[in-house]
C-alpha cells in the first residue's frame, strides 16, 4: 500500500511498477495527466469513477485491488 | 494549447490584475505614489480585457484543441484545484466585502463615497482573483516539471 488518502486506502504505486509502467505511461493510457497519477499514489487525490476504471483496464486489474476504505 | 502556454495565460492575467488593482486601491485609500497612470478610463480596462481575451483562448482550447492533449490538459484533478481556487476567491471576497463594508463612514455617505465604495470591492476582487491565479498558474506548471 502507497501514501494514503483519509478518506482511500490505495496499492497503485504496487500496481503501476508489477505491470512495468511509468507514471507517465500510465496517464497516456487511462487518459490524465501525469500528476493526476502522481497525485493519486501520494494520496492528495481521491480519482472519480471514471478514472478508476480507466486506471483498473489499463493495470488489468479489479477497482478494488487499486483502492480500499480505510 | 500546452502547459507552458496556459501558465503563461494565466500568469499574465494574474499579474496584470495584481498590478492594477493594488495602483487602484492605494489611490482610492489616499496612499499618495509618485507614478500615475497617464489615461484611467482606457488603461483601466485593460485587466478586463486580458481575462476576456484569455477565458476566450482557454474555453477555444478546450472545445476546439486536440482531444488527447485536452484529456491531459483539463483533467478532473485540474478541475478541482481550479474550483478550490474559485472557494477560496469567493470566501475571501466576502470577508473583504465586509471589511470594506464596515470602514466606510456612513455618517457622511454621498455619492462620491459610494463610487469610491464600488471601485474598492471592485479592486479588492481583481486583487484577490489575481493573487490566487497567480499561485495557481505558478502551482500548475511546477506541478507539471516536477510533480
Amino acid at each position: 500500500m502507497g501514501k494514503h488518502h483519509q478518506n482511500l486506502l490505495n496499492n497503485l504505486e504496487d500496481l503501476r511498477k508489477k505491470a512495468g509502467l511509468t507514471q507517465q505511461e500510465l496517464s497516456e493510457a487511462a487518459e490524465v495527466s501525469r500528476k493526476s497519477i502522481n497525485a493519486i499514489e501520494n494520496g492528495i487525490y481521491v480519482p472519480s469513477t471514471v478514472l478508476s476504471l480507466k486506471i483498473a483496464r489499463t493495470l488489468k486489474c479489479k477497482v478494488e485491488d487499486l483502492f480500499k476504505l480505510p | 494549447m500546452t502547459y507552458f502556454k496556459r501558465f503563461l495565460i494565466v500568469f499574465i492575467c494574474g499579474i496584470v490584475q495584481i498590478f492594477y488593482a493594488a495602483y487602484l486601491l492605494l489611490h482610492l485609500f489616499g496612499y499618495s505614489i509618485d507614478w500615475h497612470i497617464s489615461n484611467h478610463d482606457v488603461f483601466m480596462f485593460i485587466p478586463g480585457i486580458l481575462v476576456f481575451v484569455s477565458s476566450g483562448i482557454l474555453c477555444a482550447s478546450y472545445y476546439l484543441g486536440d482531444k488527447k492533449n485536452n484529456n491531459i490538459l483539463y483533467d478532473e484533478y485540474t478541475a478541482l484545484r481550479y474550483y478550490k481556487i474559485a472557494a477560496a476567491g469567493y470566501a475571501l471576497n466576502g470577508i473583504g466585502i465586509f471589511v470594506l463594508f464596515s470602514i466606510q463612514d456612513w455618517a457622511n455617505w454621498d455619492f462620491q463615497s459610494a463610487n469610491n465604495m464600488i471601485y474598492q470591492i471592485a479592486a479588492f476582487a481583481w486583487l484577490t482573483f489575481g493573487v490566487l491565479l497567480t499561485i495557481f498558474s505558478i502551482g500548475d506548471y511546477k506541478e507539471y516539471k516536477n510533480g
